[in-house]
């Protein structure tokens, strides 16, 4: 991959990908420059909010309603849990016990915990358990190994 | 893609019972310990193969009630009264059960001795369970900000 770096005196800041497959890297890219941040869309109150999801702290679904959680709002979002994950498609939001997933970006650190779960503690102080069903593929995404599927 | 990477139940059982054996051969271990300084004390140096059928026998058992029904208590975050409790339970069944098949043959002494020695082992595995969980602590935190700063 040819990467051409250019300093300029003025002018708007410009970053170009060129790519012909969006490839691992080309993604991780995207993402880095949040070029391919997917929004998602809710309802905060009566007002309509959209998401990126380096806003996300965690998704919940409460009584087959699904809400995200900001660092100030709470969003109800249309569709599952299971279908935000597809639609989401990243290595930070990880599904850790049935109705929830969460930003690991968010996370400020992490308890191991016994029965083999894991305590995480998210930016906002909120503690979320990552159920020992999800805990072991919890480790490998954080030790690098990517999502399988 | 979620079937992937959920355990299933067959794999949580399997851990499970890992653990099990796992405990099993430690508690076994360390009675057998107590058994043979028993024995050398008392100036015998061989060890009745039946006794040590019957510990490692009623150390499985008390593993599974240990882990079933009392809490798995050595393996808790914090020691509450539950966990007392199910110490103080599995130590009064290991030590009827020495009675009972005379593994000691021994005066009371010697049976308050093992009751002593059993939650002592059982205080000892509770802390090792927690410096182990520690050490996960560290590691788990350091993945996590390699994972954020790079996303490797």
């Amino acid at each position: 991959m040819r990467i051409d770096i250019q300093h300029i005196s003025s002018g708007e800041d410009e970053v170009i990908v060129r790519y012909r497959e969006k490839t691992p890297k080309i993604k991780r890219i995207l993402d880095a420059i949040g070029a391919d941040d997917v929004k998602i869309c809710g309802k905060a109150g009566d007002e309509t909010v959209c998401l990126v999801l380096d806003d996300i702290l965690y998704i919940e679904t409460v009584d087959d309603k699904t809400f995200a959680y900001t660092m100030n709002d709470v969003v109800r979002l249309d569709g599952s849990l299971a279908r935000l994950e597809e639609e989401l498609e990243d290595d930070r939001v990880f599904r850790c016990s049935k109705s929830m997933m969460i930003n690991i970006d968010k996370v400020e650190r992490l308890k191991a915990l016994s029965s083999n779960r894991i305590d995480a503690t998210m930016i906002n102080g909120e503690h979320i358990i990552i159920s020992r069903t999800y805990a072991s593929e919890f480790r490998r995404i954080l030790k690098g190994g990517r999502r399988e599927g | 893609m979620k079937d992937k990477k959920k355990i299933t139940l067959f794999e949580r059982i399997l851990t499970r019972e890992i653990g099990i054996e796992f405990k099993a051969c430690l508690y076994f271990f360390t009675q057998l310990f107590f058994y043979s300084v028993f024995r050398l004390c008392t100036g015998r140096t061989d060890a009745e193969i039946l006794h040590m059928a019957e510990m490692i026998f009623a150390c499985y058992i008390i593993c599974y009630i240990q882990v079933y029904l009392l809490w798995d208590f050595d393996e808790a975050d914090n020691l509450g009264l539950k966990e007392i409790a199910g110490m103080l339970i599995c130590t009064a069944i290991y030590t009827g059960l020495s009675f009972v098949c005379k593994w000691f043959e021994g005066n009371f002494w010697v049976y308050a001795g093992f009751a002593a020695y059993v939650i002592f082992t059982y205080i000892c595995a509770f802390l090792v369970y927690k410096v182990k969980r520690k050490i996960d602590d560290k590691k788990l935190n350091e993945d996590l900000k390699m994972f954020q700063s790079g996303r490797r």
